[in-house]
């Protein structure tokens, strides 16, 4: 596990190399700033940056722009904000927070924080996938419709065309529904779309 | 008034965060009967966790960040609003000393990103503060105007505003847009030189606001109102021509802005606060940002002009500013 710390205090990297005993292979690297070149040479699980370092915009912005190799940013909040993490949690607002200093918190929040993260990449991967099924869902109803009333064919007759299309050319249901709708449209005089 | 207690307000180190800073040290606040505590914050992403979490019951923010925040974009949705404008101008572009050098400005450096393009080098990195910002907006409109695509022919990170000039001198960033004094001061370091400033790509552009959650002030109609008129009569007071000697003096402190006299004062002279109706946040400003917001693929809201309604409340301004 490698671990990022964007705080110019070194006591609390050695507390989160401290609660993190045990964890094998463990490498915990402390930087006063986040220097992108370094954090990207170093490509680590987590970084966990102080709630007071001017770095968090530039850690949430790249957070955003998520093409660039993302990374669970853990939020260090210290005691000297009161009630900051504990509101912050309730109202969902910073995803993961640190609070305090108490050692035996620090792995189990820094794993927390690396399953939702995974699971936030889960989501988005299922809601990209969510979308294209139904819209190969769509072409495949549009290409039903459009053989049955250009063959006379039932909707069961229609769906069994296409299936043998599919299976013939080895191509996805959808696809295949797509390219015939794409023909269609040519065979007409369209732009085959 | 129900006043229940200190109140908590952030601001970032930026000249704009006068107002607030101005109505803490020359009692506007008090004037008010309203006890403020005001708190330095290092970063954009932490004022807008801090007040939607309650820690801060208000704060100095970026304009379009009041919209990211009730839109949900970059951050779980919290519905804010902007019942103040702070300031107008004081954003600008700074280049590396040695992108600024020709005329007209911007030249070298659409030359060289093209050049980069074609050796198949690394694109030019420019900085901007925050991706809901309009320095965000500024240096996009304006490397359009060059003839670049912001999203392919350079490469746009964020920076905090106060580490831009070393980023510029390490050769980390060849450019920025930030707000003042952050071009002044890498200008008086010799690592760059400001050669467009927001007024002359976005006349009118709305800068910073006072943004406190919907549902906080709902809870304190008589509170808000107390801080609307003691920041609005601070705004007034910052703009005054015989105000700016102490301003600068004030700002410059090490708790508040912490950058030299000289800087401050050169960013003063850019920058407008107060009087003229500055402090009413102004609907087609709310409409304007919306429409960068989704011109720049951060957002596009299902009612704009709903949206903006909720969000930019001059009725709150009038009500308080009215009352006074």
């Amino acid at each position: 596990m490698r671990v990022l710390i964007i705080d110019p205090d070194p006591a609390r990297a050695a507390l989160v190399a401290e609660g993190l005993a045990g964890v094998d292979p463990l490498e915990v690297r402390q930087a006063a700033v986040f220097v992108e070149a370094e954090a990207a040479a170093f490509r680590p699980d987590v970084i966990v940056v102080a709630s007071e370092s001017p770095d968090r915009d530039t850690l949430e912005s790249l957070r955003e722009a998520s093409a660039a190799n993302p990374r669970p940013v853990v939020m260090f909040v210290d005691r000297s904000e009161p009630g900051l993490a504990e509101e912050a949690v309730r109202a969902g607002v910073a995803a993961y927070v640190v609070d305090g200093l108490s050692t035996g918190r620090v792995r189990p929040i820094l794993e927390v924080a690396m399953s939702r993260f995974q699971l936030m990449h889960q989501l988005r991967a299922d809601l990209a996938k969510a979308k294209a099924d139904l819209a190969s869902r769509k072409s495949v109803e549009r290409a039903k419709a459009l053989l049955m009333k250009e063959r006379g064919l039932d909707e069961e007759a229609a769906y069994r065309m296409l299936r043998k299309l599919s299976m013939d050319t080895g191509r996805p249901l959808g696809a295949v529904a797509a390219d015939l709708l794409a023909f269609a449209g040519v065979l007409k005089g369209g732009e085959g779309s | 008034m129900t006043v229940t207690g200190e109140l908590q307000l952030g601001f970032i180190p930026l000249v704009d965060a006068a107002p607030l800073i101005v109505a803490q040290a020359k009692g506007f606040f008090a004037g008010q009967g309203l006890t403020v505590a005001l708190s330095r914050e290092g970063s954009w992403a932490t004022v807008r966790d801090k007040v939607a979490a309650g820690a801060l019951d208000g704060a100095h923010m970026l304009s379009p960040m009041v919209f990211a925040a009730s839109l949900g974009i970059g951050s779980e949705t919290k519905a804010m609003i902007a019942p103040l404008a702070l300031n107008r101008g004081g954003a600008a572009v700074t280049l590396s000393t040695r992108l600024a050098g020709e005329q007209p400005p911007g030249v070298q450096l659409a030359r060289l990103a093209r050049r980069r393009q074609e050796e198949g080098a690394s694109p030019l990195t420019l900085a901007v503060v925050y991706p809901f910002s309009i320095h965000n907006y500024l240096l996009r409109t304006w490397l359009v105007r060059l003839g670049l695509d912001p999203d392919r022919d350079v490469r746009l990170t964020v920076a905090p505003p106060s580490r831009t000039a070393d980023l510029l001198a390490e050769g980390v960033i060849e450019g920025f847009c930030a707000g003042a004094p952050w071009n002044a001061v890498a200008e008086a370091a010799g690592v760059g030189r400001t050669v467009v400033h927001v007024e002359e790509v976005l006349p009118d552009a709305p800068d910073k606001v006072f943004g406190v959650t919907e549902y906080w002030a709902a809870a304190n109609p008589q509170v808000l109102a107390g801080l609307i008129r003691a920041l609005d009569a601070a705004g007034r007071w910052c703009g005054a021509m015989e105000n700016r000697a102490a301003l600068a003096d004030l700002l410059a402190r090490p708790e508040h802005v912490g950058a030299p006299v000289p800087a401050i004062v050169q960013s003063l002279d850019e920058m407008a606060f107060g009087g003229a109706g500055l402090g009413r946040p102004r609907p087609e400003h709310a409409l304007w940002i919306l429409d960068q917001m989704a011109r720049w693929g951060q957002a596009e809201a299902a009612d704009p002009a709903r949206a903006a309604a909720r969000i930019y409340r001059p009725d709150l301004y009038d009500q308080a500013v009215g009352s006074r």
